[in-house]
């Protein structure tokens, strides 16, 4: 038993090594980039045989962790909220194929969209999948949940999801660890028909998954964190979840206790549970992180008159953003404290949105995009993508014109262009390009698309943290040429005000040409000069590696 | 007992190292402590912030009520005013003047310092300057953290230490660079409680404090005696201003005539 203090996503990343994991999968995306972050660092620290990787997207992520799970070892998977979309394939499948070593989805929601373009609740996605999920309230939670989840994982050969939010996974406690335990052997189940989820089977391993949300249900009903008390005569009732609950407790202090409550950190709902709370109440609260998940059940979306229910459909808390104590006070009428006002500070104080790097090369690729532009056709729409390049969608470049999702760039050109958009132009950077820009560019080549696509390529994955790219230099172009984009279109230039005369001049080119056009922006990012020199000597070293075993 | 604040700054600035070498020490004193901060997109020159809760209590929430934080401390003088709305009326701002201008329409410097210093408790100081005194501009962020240290419930010996082991890999230059940004920002700080204490109006400390080029160890107390003495003269706003405006560093023992 020792006592440290961990970031959430710290605390996930060592209760799963102390759980046993094998192997660990992730993509960098805020506010879960930390939990493989940690792993790695901790499993090679302590010399751990932990596998894993950065991997190409978070579909591949789970596909890997599935994989793992199937071998009857354990896997932790983690990602950001959105990245789950990207995973839901494998997901929702390996809900109906069932797990077999535990095998824990961790995924990090973002209320308030610190660093994201949406606040989707990830326990719709557990719910569809009809998979358990832990909603941790603190950074003890986040460690003990995980290691429960692969336990809970093996009892019932479920995935598990362990849901996050950004105020758990970028806050820091103490947090007591205990003993680790030993991974699994590798064992493989002796039906293998239950992974192949042809409809036959597929049929077979749904209605065990349906067969199993009973016991599910019963687990989640007994589960401690899922604690109910009630008080004396008849109440209002609270029913809180997640992280809620930290907020409720600073908002009514002792007066939490004039309240019938009920705490949920564990799901399925546990029904019985709300149903009693129900029963005592006078009215019910619903206070919970993300969308009004809980609310929209227990309401009935609002239909449910038995019982008034107060939440965020009714309007008593905010529909949007994080909850916060002031918050909550403010919904409960109860008084909130006033800050410092200092005279004359609104004429001083003015917003300081993110930027792009001094000297980054983005901004001398969009310089050189904007001007080039200028010329062929100054209302043209450039579609961008996910990473520090985004930021060029802000003065003075104002370089980008639409941002939708990982990979959507190439994707969103290809259609401006047979819309009639001429010259239809986009922008990727070189990980978001192999997380899923890969395929649009497929679809570009086959088409002969009359687009021309910009590949900022910067050596890492920079708006993260710097994550090593999957590929750069070359390797990119090689990966362009091999979708089928030809050599003689695929340009390389050097975003720097030293060579803006030859990047111009070759961007002239391209837009004068009609048909597909891949222009690669190579220079490496300023901040991870040393992280990008490490990534490639790590990776020659491996090529060596396999060359003398072969 | 209960003390939250609120380390803010730009990104790249080193809050959040601050925030850690707190944390570090919040656990060797035996308390609790809820630490949150802003990591990913923000971290790209956005305005960066870490709130600190500090209990002999279990720390619930991870966020700062409005109105209740006992401190906020800076690493640069707008964003000092950008959290004053978690800020108690009679808490503390400690807070770098040194202006990090990646904003397109950065407020006027002598506007938003009149705001600043018209706080009722603020302690100013040069970061920069004083950074580059202690051996280092990377421990800007060092020296507020210094600044702020008396006003903490924890010894600043174990703030010190806490800075000792989390620089131990980068050397003993590097370490010696942070602990004496830490003297030197705790120097400017009780020099700055002193002149308060004997009645100097808060806008002409600020001024005053941010020009002196402070040492590594605390201001003598016959300095602090003669300048107490010479800024409770009539003149001594228009002198805290002159010597602002002079933007030239005064040795801690030269007190103007």
């Amino acid at each position: 038993m020792s006592e440290v203090i961990l970031l959430g996503d710290e605390a996930v990343a060592r209760g799963a090594i102390d759980a046993g994991i094998s192997c660990a999968y992730a993509y960098p995306g805020t506010p879960s980039t930390e939990i493989y972050q940690t792993i790695e660092d901790y499993a090679k620290e302590q010399g751990l045989a932990v596998r894993g990787m950065w991997s190409s997207n978070e579909k591949v992520a789970l596909e890997e962790g599935v994989g793992v799970s199937y071998a009857g070892r354990r896997a932790l998977v983690s990602m950001k909220h959105v990245g789950l979309n990207v995973a839901a394939d494998p997901f929702m499948n390996a809900a109906v194929s069932g797990a077999h070593g535990g095998l824990v989805l961790a995924v990090a929601d973002d209320p308030s969209m610190h660093s994201s373009q949406n606040e989707q609740d990830s326990r719709y996605f557990a719910d569809f999948a009809m998979v358990p999920c832990l909603e941790p309230a603190d950074q003890q939670q986040c460690y003990d949940f995980t290691r429960e989840a692969f336990d809970l994982s093996e009892k019932f050969q479920v995935p598990v999801l362990l849901r996050l939010v950004t105020r758990l996974a970028h806050s820091r406690s103490k947090v007591t660890l205990g003993e680790r335990r030993a991974p699994n052997d590798a064992r493989y189940v002796d039906d293998p028909t239950r992974f192949i989820l042809l409809p036959g089977n597929a049929r077979r391993a749904y209605a065990n998954l349906v067969e199993k949300q009973k016991a599910l249900q019963e687990y989640s009903e007994a589960h401690p964190v899922n604690a109910l008390t009630l008080r004396e005569g008849k109440r209002a009732g609270i029913l809180v979840s997640g992280l809620a609950w930290n907020y409720l407790q600073e908002a009514l202090g002792e007066s939490i206790n004039d309240y019938n409550l009920l705490r949920i950190g564990c799901y399925p709902l546990p029904v019985k549970k709300i149903r009693q709370l129900l029963d005592a109440s006078s009215e019910v609260w619903i206070i919970e992180e993300g969308y009004p998940f809980i609310e929209r059940y227990v309401s009935a979306l609002g239909l449910m008159r038995e019982r008034p229910i107060r939440g965020k459909l009714t309007g008593d808390l905010p529909r949007m953003g994080e909850l916060s104590q002031d918050a909550i006070k403010r919904s409960f009428g109860l008084p909130v404290s006033v800050g410092l006002e200092i005279p004359g500070m609104a004429d001083v104080l003015v917003g300081r949105p993110p930027v792009l790097c001094d000297k980054c090369p983005h901004s001398d690729a969009y310089i050189a995009i904007n001007e080039v532009i200028a010329e062929f056709a100054p209302n043209t729409r450039v579609m961008g993508d996910i990473g520090c390049y985004t930021l060029g969608a802000m003065a003075p470049y104002k370089g980008i014109h639409a941002c939708l999702c990982m990979g959507a760039s190439i994707g969103m050109a290809i259609g401006a262009s047979h819309a009639g958009m001429t010259p239809s132009l986009c922008v990727i950077g070189d990980g978001t390009f192999t997380h899923s820009g890969m395929p649009p560019l497929l679809d570009a080549a086959r088409d002969n698309s009359n687009i021309k696509v910009f590949i900022l390529d910067n050596s890492i994955v920079a708006m993260t943290g710097g994550q090593p790219t999957m590929a750069t230099d070359e390797e990119v172009v090689d990966l362009v040429a091999g979708l089928g984009v030809p050599r003689e279109h695929i340009r390389i230039v050097v975003p720097s005000p030293h060579k803006k005369a030859h990047t111009v001049a070759t961007l002239r080119e391209e837009l004068s040409y009609t048909g597909l056009s891949v222009i690669i922006a190579r220079r490496a990012c300023v901040n991870y000069a040393k992280e990008i020199k490490d990534i490639k000597e790590a990776r020659q070293l491996k090529r060596e590696i396999k060359v003398v075993a072969a | 007992m209960n003390y939250d604040l609120v380390v803010c700054g730009v990104g790249g600035q080193g809050v959040l190292t601050i925030a850690a070498v707190i944390d570090r020490a919040i656990h060797e004193a035996g308390l609790y402590l809820k630490q949150s901060e802003v990591h990913g997109m923000a971290q790209r020159g956005g305005a960066v912030s870490a709130f600190v809760r500090i209990s002999d209590q279990p720390v619930a929430s991870d966020l700062i009520a409005e109105g209740t934080a006992s401190m906020v401390l800076s690493v640069e003088p707008m964003e000092a005013l950008r959290y004053t709305n978690l800020l108690r009326p009679d808490g503390c701002i400690v807070s770098d003047i040194t202006p990090m201008e990646n904003v397109a329409v950065y407020p006027k410097h002598d506007a938003l310092y009149q705001v600043l210093f018209s706080a009722p408790r603020v302690v100013a100081i040069n970061g920069t300057r004083l950074a580059l005194k202690a051996g280092s501009i990377k421990v800007q962020n060092v020296v507020v953290l210094g600044a702020a240290a008396s006003f903490l419930p924890l010894p600043p010996e174990l703030l010190e230490a806490q800075l000792a082991l989390l620089f131990a890999p980068k050397g003993e230059r590097i370490v010696k660079a942070n602990l004496n940004a830490f003297r030197i920002g705790d120097a400017a700080s009780r020099f700055s409680a002193a002149l308060s204490a004997a009645g100097v109006a808060p806008q002409v400390i600020a001024r005053v404090v941010s020009q002196i080029a402070f040492e590594p160890q605390p201001v003598p107390v016959s300095s602090v005696a003669a300048w107490s003495q010479r800024l409770l003269c009539e003149d001594a706003p228009t002198l805290a201003q002159s010597l602002f405006d002079a933007d030239k560093a005064i040795a801690p023992d030269a007190v103007p005539a």
